[in-house]
């Protein structure tokens, strides 16, 4: 049995408590929410021994609490703590934001969606087969390393739309692309930043926060009425598994976003697929351009090039679901 | 519980009046029992609740069957009513809550556990307490569960030697139990 790395746990009674903590350690601390992700990265230890924490700030002790649901003048807002399983099951998000309510549904088991943040879920590390090796087996480019071992090696879970800073390890959040979908914002104590422009690849981190920055709240505009929001996810099991594709659109009364995940290091804006859809009625016509149309810029590694069908099965189905009201 | 830091600076030598400070003392209810556990003396920031569980209390029953990569569910425990993975929860995070484990809901002669044995819901058990544990937070909250939500609530526990049908069975008889039947 491992045990988890050595840390400091600090609780943090404010926000500012837990910003200035961050600032005051340089990077060498880092936020923590339901440690679901945090932790395993703590016991299997995939990171050479420079790029861990030695703090870890529990943002769960603010006050007042960062968990929260609430609708006010046509925007959702929800606190940045707040548990996946409060949003799947909250009956307003359900309804109006039925994209982001059945995504937290989908997030690995019932156990962790019941300790899991919508924070923690949205700042989760990318990772790759070899990214995630305990003991840091590969030091690859996201360790500070000088090569990708994905590149030329078992790459049937990458990206399908390239690198980004040579890494082609995927973003398996299954709430990022709701948020794109549903064009969210989110609301860090320094900013507000959209949804589409939230994530990155850095060394190791997976967003574009600062080190002493969080995200506060997350803020999604109710949906025009006869739009429908929906969400759909590929895995091998249909519980605890990761996403190997994820999509999440919202189409209807003039509008069509559409965005998919785990095919790219960042969540995958379908563009090319929302311009097919434009002033066009849905049907299976309609609906299968928009597939081509959403994977026609993709160019797939040695082993993955089977994702490319998944993925446009995923936008297809979810385009014709956005129909049936 | 927490007492805050005595320390007016900390190792790094900044002020420490607006700083995020370690908890020092952590009180739990375990199974109906009430226990307090000094951080760096009991408990370490790095015990998980599933050690202490362990080691400071001789609960066994929460198993490791993933060695605590949070993907198979042996771990299951109640916090504060709702079934997460004791392998992936910090005892230092756990503060004024309840737990409650298999021992506790054996105590309390829950119709699962003699559900489980007559429907024969297990081959080498290892898996068993951590179904019967998301079982109970089940029928406590939908004490007139569909096979369909007996599945669902089940879906992140994984039994290695293939028991699942008997562990529906034995769910379902629970409940009627429960019920009177
Ligand atoms: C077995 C297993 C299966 C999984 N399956 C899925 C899946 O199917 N889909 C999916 O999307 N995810 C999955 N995950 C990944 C992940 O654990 C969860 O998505 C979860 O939502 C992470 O949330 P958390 O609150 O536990 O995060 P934590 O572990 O607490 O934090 C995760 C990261 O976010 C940072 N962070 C947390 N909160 C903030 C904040 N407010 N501001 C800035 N940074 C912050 C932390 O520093 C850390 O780097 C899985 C995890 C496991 C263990
Ligand atoms: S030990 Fe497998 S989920 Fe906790
Ligand atoms: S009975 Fe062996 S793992 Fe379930």
């Amino acid at each position: 049995m491992r045990t988890i790395r050595k840390f400091e746990f600090l609780n943090a009674r404010t926000i500012d408590e837990a910003v200035n903590t961050l600032a005051a350690y340089k990077g060498k601390a880092w936020p923590f929410a339901g440690g679901t992700d945090i932790l395993r990265m703590m016991r299997f230890q995939p990171l050479p021994e420079n790029l861990y924490p030695e703090v870890l700030i529990n943002l769960k002790t603010i006050s007042p609490s960062l968990e929260y649901i609430k609708e006010e003048d046509g925007i959702l807002s929800i606190g940045a703590l707040t548990k996946l399983v409060d949003i799947a099951n909250n009956a307003l998000v359900g309804e109006r934001y039925s994209a982001l309510a059945n995504a937290a549904n989908k997030v690995a088991s019932p156990q962790i969606r019941n300790m899991a943040t919508i924070s923690g879920n949205i700042c989760q590390l990318t990772h790759c087969l070899y990214f995630s090796k305990p003991d840091n087996r590969f030091h690859c480019l996201r360790k500070g390393g000088s090569e990708c071992p994905a590149q030329l090696g078992d790459n049937r879970y990458c990206s399908i739309f390239g690198d980004v800073n040579g890494c082609v390890a995927v973003n398996t959040s299954d709430i990022a692309p709701a948020l794109i979908a549903l064009n969210a914002r989110i609301k860090t104590n320094k900013r507000m930043v959209n949804a589409g422009e939230f994530w990155d690849v850095r060394v190791p981190g997976s967003t574009i926060l600062d080190e002493d920055e969080i995200v506060v709240e997350i803020q999604v505009p109710r949906p025009p009425p006869d739009a429908k929001s929906v969400f759909m996810k590929f895995s091998i099991r249909s519980s605890i598994d990761f996403p190997i594709v994820n999509g999440a659109a919202l189409i209807g009364d003039g509008v069509a976003r559409i965005a998919l995940n785990a095919v790219a290091p960042k969540p995958y804006r379908a563009t090319k697929a929302e311009e097919v859809l434009k002033g066009k009625t849905i049907d299976e016509t309609a609906a299968e351009e928009a597939a081509i149309a959403a994977v026609s810029e993709a160019s797939p590694l040695s082993f993955n090039k089977w994702k490319i069908s998944v993925a446009k099965a995923i936008v297809k189905r979810m385009v014709l679901n956005t129909k049936s009201r | 519980m927490n007492i805050p830091g005595e320390k007016k600076t900390d190792d790094i030598g900044v002020e420490s009046k607006n700083l995020a400070k370690p908890p020092q003392i952590i009180g739990l209810t375990v199974n109906g029992r009430q226990h307090i556990f000094k951080v760096g003396v009991d408990i370490q920031p790095n015990t998980t609740l599933r050690d202490l569980l362990k080691e400071r209390l001789g609960l066994y029953s929460p198993k490791e069957m993933c060695q605590g990569d949070g993907s198979c569910g042996s771990c299951t425990v109640m916090l504060d009513g709702k079934p997460v993975l004791s392998c992936l929860t910090l005892a230092v995070d756990c503060d004024g809550k309840s737990v409650e484990t298999v021992e506790g809901i054996a105590e309390a002669g829950h119709p699962l556990i003699d559900a489980f044995r007559n429907n024969y819901a297990y081959q080498c058990g290892y898996c068993t307490s951590g179904f019967i544990v998301a079982a109970k937070a089940l029928l406590d909250r939908n004490p007139n569960p569909t096979d369909e939500e007996i599945v669902k609530a089940l879906s992140g526990n994984i039994c290695r030697c293939g028991a699942y049908a008997a562990i529906i069975s034995a769910v379902r008889e629970a409940a009627e139990r429960l019920k009177g039947g």
